[in-house]
Order: structure tokens, then C-alpha cells, then sequence
């Protein structure tokens, strides 16, 4: 049995497990990859996973068809690693970096090259707090000020957060060569 | 920075990882689906975390609580209303502060921050994905409605005022709407501590409210004062009223009708008794002249006589069952008494005994020869006497008639059927009259009559409901033989005929 997206809600509302294990199946590899993106390793993205999905199934009775199940899936699922990074005091210090803001410039990026897990493997060696900015930043798509208040920092720190990670980022891209065959390899 | 060179990089990372996904573990869904066991077996209802029961006990609770304030009337205020008053009367002398234009600004705030505190109602509805955030939103605010009670209540002169944030806060806004607690406390905070003649927080009130006018410690006991004012419990009387139409659906006679329809479906099957004044005819027919009154040469005299209705009854008992809203079909027993009279145009007598016969009599004679209707049949010298004479000729028939029913506004009081169909009539006897005076009785068994005859029956009912069990009757109905009621057609026909009203009553179960 196959349920569309709306049944699917419903069947997750009534508690229906074959209902959960469907939404599971569904979103569970993409949620995954965000999971993947906000922690250092696959247990913690694996914890995280789990946390979200307990606390999709407890809350869906308040999804609203008004945005797509997907986008309120995701908000949840970064929600849910900020809370864990919160508890594991990875957040605690996030300091303002100075120094960055003049090294943004540099040859055109084309991401395009690359594969996305290569592209998680540069995000994950960032700083935690560097990481996290990245990723809300960047790819979430929140701005400065509402990534101030989900934090708890200042919009100052998080600007400057996102502007190293941003050097870092771009160093690591830059080590990596093209080569005639399209493939990206390291030096 | 060129911002296009920022969406570029960012626009690359998002797409990057839009479509990103990878298998979890099984390991994981292994967990969360034992996590799944654990809170099942801990039976929460489903109703406990549906917000919006708990917004409709919120709102019962707020309907209750003004309710109450309604039925204590305007005059009764709180404790807290009281104090409000007192300070009320205090200030009155500083009506002229104000007018002043600092003042009203102060004013305008204060209800600035009462619009501030109805918003956030609609802001809890939010989706889960809202609420995370707001979390971490409300958490540093969050702070300020511990505080800020106490920091108000050891300001000097701002004890009412601190009250205030507390009743205001605490007990008013409900838990979800902490923000706008905070926001009040602040302002309360800001006002009552601008009693204290403390500018630093009156610059802090003039940035909230956008404007930063220097506010005079006058000015500051009077806004204090305009807070408690406008905090305080205004009589109903002195509220806009907002009418708001409600259109209700509601048929006041639809619950009565309920349990009616409920009882007709139940009753199904009627039964009913009445009583059926009639006129009847038997219509009999003498075809051939009977072979007395042949001898007599009166044959064609003979067959001149005719029939006269009489006054008849009929007592019945109905049985009926009523198929759909207005079909029904009945059936029953009556017993008919058939009163008639036979009016011939002469008879005979016989001058040796003086036995007189008429024409029925010789008839039935003629038919019945085992039986002889009054001794023995005058003999051949018989005379004819052209002398009218009317005779009695009584039938008493046992009736089963099978009518269908066609009712028009069944459930009104008045409700109206046709009816129509047949009737068995089971000839039980006849009583003629003779001429001489006896009566002549023919039975059934003496095969004369058909002991079978039918007849086609219509009629018109009127029914009147007298309770949902009990109705009355009235039947207009119209009764025609389709045979002849004699057995042998060669001397006589009967062609019997009925007009009658019945009166009765029906029960219905």
C-alpha cells in the first residue's frame, strides 16, 4: 500500500505504523543528509535522525497543509540538531573572528564539479559553530539576525562565523584540481 | 562583497545539497521504532496534545470568567480594580497634566502595548516548525516576567503598579504568550520605575515608543496612573458592543417530529372497528316469470316488481398495514345486515285455503322445489290480484373486503384516503317476507344463493388523529355486486348494491 503525501499525514496523525514507516521511507534519506551536515559523525546524525522523527510523529498532528510536509520535515530536522549540539555544549562559545572579512574574494566557484558528499566532507571539517552558520546560512537560507536569535549569539558573530567558514571552504575547494576528465582530486 | 557573488556561492551550496540524500542505517528506524513502543504502551491520548482543545478550554474558560464579571455587574470590581479606583480619585487633581502632549504620547504607548499583547493569540498557532525557533525566542524573554515583579514591587510608589504586572502577566496572558508578558512587565517596569524619577528609564521609554521627548517626573506619576487606568476592569455598560449575528439552522418542532417518525416506523399495523350506516339494495330481479304466476297469466306482471333500498348497518373490524408514507392496504370482517323491501306489482291468492304468494316467494319456490317456501305452492286456479304490495327481503352477509389505500398528508392531522378494491361477501341468509305474513329464511346451505359473491368496493376515507395511537374514522364507500348473488339466473338476479358511512376509530401499532 502506497499513500500520497496527504494520506500519509493523516496515517502519522492516527498513529498508523505502516504510515510512519512509509514517511520514513520517503523523507528518512534526505532528512539523513541534513542530519549529516549539522554533526561530526554518522552517531550523532544518526541520533539526531532519530530524535526528529520521534518528534515528527508526536507534533504532525499540528502540520497545516498550508507549506509543503517537506519544508516543515526539514525545519524540524535542523530544529532537532541545534537542540543536540545545544546539549553537547558545542554551541556554548561562539566568538566573533576578525580578520576574515577581507578574504572572500577569489577564483569562481563551480560546485557544479563536485559531489555532494565531497562537499559534506569540507563542511564537516569545519569548526562546529562555523558549521552550523554554514549550513543555516547558506544552504537553510536564514539570515543573519534570525540566526542570532536561534543561537543565542549576536548577528556580529554570526556574520563573522559564516566568513571564515566561507574562507575555510574556499581554501578547500581550491586545493582540489581539475583534471581534463572533469574528475576533482586533491593535489 | 558583491552580492551577486554571494548568491552565487550560496545559491551553488543550496543546490548542492537540495536533492542530497542518503540511506540511513537500519539501525535507525530500529530505534525510533522502539522508541514508537515505548510511548505507545504509555497511552497518551491523542486529544491531549490537539491544541485546539486546548484553545477551546482556554476560550470556555475565558467566557466563564466574563461571564462571572457580567453577573457580578460593573460596580463590583477586584481587589486590584479597587486600588486602581483609589488611585484614580488620587490623581484627578492631575487632570490638567494630562492634556499635556508627553503624556498622551505615554498614553498611546500603553495601548500600543495592549494591541501587542492581543497579537501573539494568533502567533501560537503557528506550525511546530515555528514553535522550535520560538523557543529559543522566548527562552531570553522569557526571564524578564520572573524579575521584573519584584524589581517593580521594590520600586518606591510603583507597589501598584507591580501588582498590576503581576495579575497582568502572570495570571491573564496565558502561558503561551510569554512574549507579550515580557513586553508588559517591560513597560510596566518602565513606567513604574519612571515614579522613581529615574530619566535613564524614561529615555528607555521613549525609545519603546519611538519618540524621546523629555518626560517630567509629574508627567511619569500621571502615566502610572493612565496604566492603572487603562488596566482597569471597564463595565460593560462602557464597552462597544459588537452584535454579532448568528444564523442557527433550528426547527423548533424538529425534536417533537423525531421520536414521531421513530413511533411511525414502528407502526406499521393498524387496527380499527366501525360502524357502518348504509342504505342497501339487493337489486333483485325477477328475469322469468315464476311458474305460478305463469299459470296464473300474469307472466309479464310478474317481472315488473323491483327493489327498495333499506336502511342497513354493517358492524366491521379493519386490519391494515401500511406499506410506505401514503400506501396501505387493509383487510377485516363485517357483518352486513342488508334491510331491503321488494315491491311487486301483484300476487297471487288462492281462493279454496286463501293462501296468497308473491313473487319472490313463488320465485324462491321455483328455484328451492325440495323445500316448499309456504307449504305447498298455490295451485293452478290461483288468482292474480294486480295489487301492489311491498314486502320485506333481508340479507345478512358476513363481508371480507382486501382495499388498498392511497393516504394524502399522512402525518397532518387531517390526512385523507382513497380506497379501493374488493370484497368477499359470504351470504349467510335472507329473510323474505310473505305475503301472508311469515318469513321466509333461506340459508346458505339451501343453495339458493351463492354463498361467494363479489363485489367491487371504493370509498373515501377522512381520518383525524386523535393521539399518535388513536385516529377517527369516517368512511364514504360504495359497494357493487360483480355477480349475481343467485345461483341459477334463469328466474332471478341479484345485483346487491351499498352506499354506507361508516364511523369508526383506529389504533395503530
Amino acid at each position: 500500500m502506497t499513500f500520497n503525501e496527504h494520506e500519509l499525514v493523516i496515517g502519522c496523525q492516527q498513529r498508523n505504523r505502516v504510515a510512519q514507516k512509509q514517511l520514513y521511507d520517503v523523507f528518512g534519506g534526505k532528512l539523513f543528509a541534513i542530519c549529516l551536515r549539522y554533526t561530526k559523525n554518522r552517531t550523532d546524525a544518526e541520533d539526531v535522525l532519530q530524535d526528529a522523527f520521534i518528534k515528527i510523529y508526536e507534533n504532525i498532528s499540528t502540520f497545516r497543509n498550508d507549506s509543503p510536509l517537506e519544508y516543515w520535515l526539514r525545519s524540524i530536522v535542523v530544529n532537532t540538531a541545534l537542540n543536540h549540539l545545544r546539549q553537547q555544549k558545542y554551541l556554548k562559545q561562539l566568538d566573533d573572528i576578525d580578520g576574515y572579512e577581507n578574504g572572500l574574494s577569489g577564483k569562481e566557484l563551480i560546485l557544479a564539479d563536485f559531489q555532494w558528499q565531497q562537499l559534506l566532507g569540507f563542511i564537516k571539517e569545519l569548526p562546529i559553530g562555523c558549521q552550523t552558520i554554514f549550513n543555516l546560512y547558506a544552504i537553510e537560507g536564514y539570515q543573519h539576525n534570525e540566526i542570532a536569535q536561534k543561537l543565542g549569539i549576536s548577528e556580529g558573530t554570526s556574520k563573522s562565523q559564516y566568513s571564515r567558514a566561507r574562507v575555510l571552504l574556499q581554501e578547500k575547494l581550491n586545493k582540489e584540481t581539475r583534471f581534463d576528465d572533469g574528475s576533482v582530486r586533491n593535489k | 562583497m558583491d552580492p551577486s557573488e554571494t548568491n552565487s556561492f550560496e545559491e551553488q551550496w543550496k543546490k548542492a545539497f537540495q536533492e542530497a540524500s542518503e540511506t540511513p542505517p537500519l539501525s535507525a528506524w530500529e530505534g525510533i521504532e522502539a522508541r514508537l513502543d515505548k510511548e505507545e504502551r504509555k497511552v497518551v491520548p491523542l486529544w491531549w496534545q490537539t491544541p485546539r482543545l486546548w484553545y477551546a478550554a482556554a476560550s470556555v474558560a475565558a467566557l466563564l470568567m466574563v461571564g462571572v464579571a457580567l453577573w457580578n455587574g460593573s460596580g463590583d470590581l477586584t481587589d486590584a480594580g479597587k486600588q486602581i479606583a483609589a488611585n484614580k480619585t488620587q490623581i484627578e487633581g492631575q487632570q490638567a497634566d494630562r492634556n499635556n502632549p508627553e503624556v498622551q504620547q505615554t498614553e498611546k504607548s500603553i495601548q500600543d502595548k495592549e494591541e501587542v499583547i492581543k497579537t501573539p493569540d494568533n502567533a501560537s498557532e503557528t506550525v511546530i516548525a515555528k514553535v522550535e525557533p520560538g523557543r529559543s525566542k522566548i527562552a531570553p524573554a522569557g526571564k524578564l516576567p520572573q524579575t521584573t515583579p519584584e524589581h517593580l514591587a521594590s520600586a518606591p510608589g510603583g507597589k501598584e503598579s507591580g501588582k498590576l504586572a503581576k495579575t497582568g502577566s502572570a495570571e491573564v496572558l496565558p502561558e503561551g504568550n510569554s512574549i507579550a508578558a515580557a513586553r508588559l512587565t517591560e513597560a510596566n517596569k518602565v513606567l513604574s520605575s519612571g515614579e522613581s524619577n529615574k530619566n535613564e528609564d524614561i529615555a528607555v521609554l521613549s525609545k519603546n515608543t519611538n519618540a524621546a521627548p523629555e518626560v517630567s517626573a509629574s508627567a511619569m506619576d500621571a502615566a502610572s496612573q493612565i496604566l492603572a487606568e487603562a488596566l482597569t476592569p471597564i463595565g460593560y455598560k462602557d464597552l462597544d458592543v459588537y452584535v454579532q449575528k448568528r444564523y442557527v439552522f433550528f426547527r423548533p418542532d424538529a425534536l417533537n417530529n423525531i421520536p414521531e417518525k421513530a413511533a411511525k416506523k414502528k407502526r406499521e399495523y393498524y387496527a380499527g372497528v366501525g360502524v357502518m350506516p348504509a342504505s342497501f339494495n339487493p337489486n333483485v330481479k325477477v328475469t322469468s316469470a315464476p311458474s305460478a304466476f305463469a299459470y296464473a297469466n300474469a307472466s309479464s306482471r310478474s317481472t315488473v316488481g323491483e327493489s327498495h333500498a333499506g336502511t342497513s348497518y354493517a358492524v366491521q373490524t379493519q386490519g391494515g398495514k401500511r406499506l410506505s408514507k401514503h400506501w396501505s392496504v387493509e383487510t377485516g370482517v363485517s357483518y352486513l345486515q342488508g334491510n331491503s323491501s321488494y315491491e311487486g306489482d301483484g300476487y297471487l291468492i288462492e281462493p279454496a285455503t286463501s293462501r296468497s304468494q308473491n313473487v319472490l316467494e313463488s320465485a324462491l319456490a321455483d328455484k328451492n322445489s325440495n323445500q316448499g317456501l309456504s307449504g305447498a305452492p298455490p295451485a293452478s286456479n290461483a288468482l292474480y290480484i294486480d295489487l301492489k304490495k311491498e314486502f320485506r327481503n333481508d340479507y345478512r352477509y358476513l363481508q371480507v373486503p382486501l382495499q388498498a389505500g392511497f393516504t394524502l398528508n399522512p402525518d397532518k392531522k387531517f390526512s385523507y384516503s382513497l380506497l379501493g378494491g374488493m370484497m368477499a361477501n359470504f351470504f349467510m341468509n335472507n329473510e323474505i317476507e310473505s305475503a301472508s305474513g311469515n318469513v321466509i329464511t333461506t340459508k346458505a346451505s339451501d343453495d339458493v344463493y351463492r354463498s361467494l359473491n363479489w363485489a367491487a368496493t371504493t370509498g373515501l376515507r377522512l381520518n383525524y388523529r386523535l393521539s399518535p395511537q388513536w385516529r377517527a374514522t369516517l368512511t364514504g364507500s360504495y359497494q357493487q355486486s360483480l355477480t349475481s348473488g343467485f345461483k341459477n339466473n334463469e328466474t332471478l338476479e341479484a345485483h346487491p348494491y351499498l352506499y354506507g358511512v361508516s364511523w369508526g376509530v383506529r389504533y395503530s401499532f
